[in-house]
């Protein structure tokens, strides 16, 4: 065998991830194990997480086998009251917290809970792979999901044929998956694409953001919103504009930096820290690992975009690790 | 005239009389019954054991010079927009996940240039980023290639795969036994440090020594761990010395540590009797392994053995009441307004939507009497909870709550079927109530019961709604029973079958892969409730013997 083919079975070895699509960011430490680590990591929120949480856990299982874990993802709201009742050591958001909830916890324990940005994902507006649309505003995505059309867009959007679409989709109707209304998906959704107004009767509301891709998957006239993520063959991400006149930016791993892309959103993990004081050494190092090179690649891996080493680093600090 | 009119009535009356329209009616609601319970079962068995069988792998080149490998997973025909007739298309399991991106890839016969079999396309499952579709290209030896064809390089793979496995299963009994033990000693003296602490006060003679034991094992602890840690760092190098070099259909070169594969194997080359022995070794592995990338790949182990543990604690849990609650109701409570209205009330019970016991455990179990239990006995471990969360026991006892009217019911119709005559013959000879319970009646009513524990069973193996709420959970790799004391660990959160096909249907990330899982859970859970079932009605008939033939 030659010597250069050799020396790319090298580089392929050191860096795995260098061939995916996002490269991780190099400053990002490599977790190393520590002594005396046991116990159980408990896990309460977002859908949305639910598998980077998994994958987290599994990652973390590897370096301390003894380590229970338990993850329970229904939906971002689920996280705060287990965050306050204390069942959870772990909540997982994809919006942040409401004032109200924040409060909830205040009331218990006097602080407002910690919250540390682990990774980004762009929510994206699926539609069938057959769908020849090309781009969407946010005007036009607000009058197909919402009955009150806060963005003021004219019409009421109902049929693919009102985008000037060709042939049979001249007069396929629009079919709408969503999730349901404990999913932090639907609020963050609702906030920044619908203007806050009130999502559509006929919007079919679906268990898990997976379950939405295969609503979309399976239906040629359907669109949904669901984490990039959950992405199949099957279905489109539609690129999208801000407003009228504007380019369409699509969901492509490139934009997920750039800050075009309107929907792009932290995906926060909520933790129960006093100010000042220390975390417990279990919650500490599964913190540590998620901000960690091996962390990062898991985010990867579940089809999300890695923080940055800085960005890593402000967390721990947050948190009072470093 | 009279005569011929009432002819025909008399005919007709003939007819319902013999009962043919009633035979036919009610062996054709059986047999659409039947064929229904058929149909669901062979789509279930069908679809459930093909996935993992191992099907060819295909290699088509594209118009556009791109080339794509995979399995065929399924197929479609659209409508052309060109206007040439419909087009069929092939999604192909791609894998490779860290290289492009996408599990999967839709490809149109039209954009087909050739299309073959490669014998040397291999499949290789890892123990992370799903599955490798890619010849071999080399075998690496310490960076080095050892061998730099197809058919060496795998020979030198088959060489050293077990050894390599051998190294793995080692250093995983190392991590999880020996560390473990290490950790869990260091765990517990922290915790009585901290209890010293909650209970005597800080600097107080009983933490003193608390600290001081706690810094002795833990120092003791750091010594016994960087042994551990030199072994296993020994055995990960001596496995990352062996690599197997694979190209993708697409020109990329990549190298895979044996130690991250968990099986490879060359579908176009396998004859029957070696795709038999895969598709055994993928059903082993589903049977006894635990879940890897989310879910979406591995085994379903703890799922299997949870939902088993679980139906045992809760009958154990619902039986005795059961039974208790309809002795006192058939045998000792006065008939009267009172028991009638217990009696509505318990049958109401079964009509109660079970995502309502769901709520009621979770705020009674999880939050009252588990947040009490933390608060009592483990204030230690605090703010992690210990029972003040869903789990196993906590589980068990809802479900035993769900299925209690069926206990209840089916003892009492029992008891009832119990003749009174043998009642009024035992108080004759002398007995008294209970000695006449004990001796007479419940011997005759058992196999009754035990009908009713088997619905119980059934029933409360199926649920999953009220689960979801207080104990099932998506990952739970950590059995609820183990070699660590008290060995039963009835606060741990679990994975349940009938969650589990949820998870993998609505929530997965590879929701293309997962799909067919999911007819495989469901055929195991079938399975899984079948077999308990049997257990239950071979016990029942064994009983019926020994105790209705002992009674005379």
């Amino acid at each position: 065998m030659p010597r250069w083919k050799l020396a790319r079975f090298v580089l392929a070895l050191a860096a795995p991830a260098a061939f995916a699509q996002v490269p991780l960011d190099a400053g990002l430490p490599v977790y190393q194990p520590v002594e005396g680590i046991s116990g159980t990591i408990k896990s309460v929120g977002s859908d949305t997480l639910n598998n980077l949480m998994t994958l987290w856990a599994e990652g973390f299982r590897r370096m301390y086998p003894n380590v229970q874990v338990e993850i329970e993802g229904k939906g971002s709201s689920t996280a705060p009251p287990a965050l306050i009742e204390g069942t959870a050591t772990f909540g997982p958001m994809s919006r942040p917290m409401k004032e109200a909830e924040v409060d909830g916890f205040k009331q218990k324990y006097g602080y407002a809970p910690l919250a540390l940005k682990t990774s980004i994902d762009m929510l994206a507006v699926y539609v069938n792979k057959d769908n020849p649309v090309e781009g969407l505003t946010f005007a036009q995505v607000d009058a197909i999901f919402s009955r009150d059309r806060k963005l003021g867009h004219p019409e009421d959007l109902v049929n693919w044929g009102q985008f000037g679409l060709p042939g049979e989709w001249a007069t396929r109707p629009i079919s709408l998956y969503g999730r349901n209304a404990a999913s932090g998906t639907y609020g963050f959704f609702k906030e920044h694409v619908l203007g806050k107004g009130d999502y559509k009767d006929s919007v079919k509301e679906q268990p898990g953001s997976s379950a939405v891709v295969q609503g979309v998957a399976s239906d040629r006239g359907g669109i949904g919103y669901s984490g990039i993520g959950y992405k199949t063959a099957d279905v489109r991400a539609v690129p999208l504009a801000m407003a009228e006149g504007e380019d369409f930016v699509p969901a492509t791993p490139d934009q997920a930096y750039t800050g075009d892309y309107p929907l792009a959103r932290f995906l926060l993990v909520y933790v129960n820290r006093r100010p000042g004081a220390e975390l417990d050494p279990l919650q500490r190092e599964f913190i540590r690992y998620v901000f960690s090179r091996q962390g990062q690649e898991d985010v990867l891996k579940d089809g999300y975009f890695p923080v940055t080493a800085a960005m890593a680093r402000e967390a721990l600090q947050a948190a009072g690790i470093e | 005239m009279s005569g011929g009119r009432a002819a025909p009535r008399r005919e007709r009356t003939a007819l319902f009389a013999q009962g043919e329209p009633m035979i036919w009616l009610t062996g054709g609601g059986l047999a659409l019954a039947l064929a229904m319970i058929a149909g669901l079962l062979a789509l279930v068995v069908v679809q459930g054991s093909v996935t993992l069988w191992p099907g060819p792998v295909t290699r088509v080149e594209l118009n556009d010079g791109r080339a794509v490998m995979g399995e065929v997973a399924r197929s479609e025909s659209v409508g052309a927009t060109g206007g040439d007739g419909p087009v069929r298309r092939r999604l192909f399991r791609t894998g490779n996940f860290e290289l492009t991106g996408e599990h999967f890839q839709w490809v149109a016969d039209s954009d087909i240039r050739a299309e073959s079999r490669p014998e040397w396309a291999l499949v290789v499952e890892r123990t992370a980023w799903g599955r490798f579709y890619g010849a071999p290209q080399a075998f690496l030896l310490d960076g080095r290639a050892a061998a730099s064809d197809p058919a060496s390089a795998w020979a030198m793979y088959e060489q050293h795969r077990l050894a390599v496995q051998r190294r793995l299963r080692e250093r995983q009994r190392l991590e999880s036994r020996d560390i473990g033990r290490v950790n869990r000693r260091i765990e517990s003296a922290r915790l009585a440090v901290k209890s010293a602490e909650l209970r005597h006060g800080m600097g107080s003679v009983p933490h003193r020594e608390a600290v001081a034991r706690f810094e002795a094992v833990e120092r003791q602890g750091l010594a016994e761990h960087a042994r551990l840690r030199g072994r296993i760092e020994a055995l990960n190098r001596e496995n990352a010395r062996f690599q197997l070099a694979l190209a993708t259909a697409d020109g990329w070169e990549q190298a895979i540590p044996l130690a991250d594969i968990v099986r490879a194997c060359a579908p176009n080359r396998l004859g029957l009797a070696a795709k038999w022995a895969v598709y055994g070794s993928r059903w082993l592995e589903f049977l006894s392994g635990a879940p890897r990338e989310a879910n979406s790949e591995g085994g379903v182990f703890p799922a299997l053995f949870g939902t088993a543990l679980m139906t045992v604690v809760m009958s154990v849990a619902v039986v005795p009441f059961g039974v208790m609650a309809a002795l006192y109701l058939r045998e000792y409570a006065k008939a009267g307004p009172l028991v009638s209205l217990v009696r509505i009330a318990i049958n109401n019970l079964a009509g109660v939507p079970s995502i309502v016991f769901g709520v009621f455990g979770l705020g009674f179990f999880c939050y009252i009497v588990g947040g009490w239990l933390d608060r009592s006995f483990f204030a230690a471990n605090l703010p992690n909870p210990t029972f003040g969360k869903g789990g196993l026991l906590w589980s068990a006892l809802t479900l035993a709550l769900l299925t209690l009217p069926v206990v209840i019911v089916a003892t009492e119709e029992s008891l009832a079927a119990v003749p009174n005559s043998m009642r009024e013959g035992s108080y004759a000879c002398g007995a008294g109530k209970w000695q006449t319970i004990r001796r007479i009646v419940l011997p005759r009513a058992l196999p009754g019961i035990l009908t009713g524990t088997i619905l119980a069973m059934a029933r409360g193996a199926g649920e999953v709604a009220p689960l979801m709420l207080v104990g099932a959970v998506k990952l739970a790799p950590e059995l609820p029973v183990d070699a660590v004391a008290p060995f039963l660990h009835p606060e741990r959160s679990f994975m349940h079958l009938g969650f589990h096909i949820f998870d993998l249907g609505f929530q997965s990330p590879n929701s293309e892969a997962a799909r067919p899982m999911v007819f495989t859970v469901t055929l195991l859970l079938i399975a899984l409730i079948f077999l308990l079932n049997l257990v239950a009605v071979l016990l029942r008939a064994r009983l019926k013997k020994k105790f209705v033939t002992g009674a005379f």
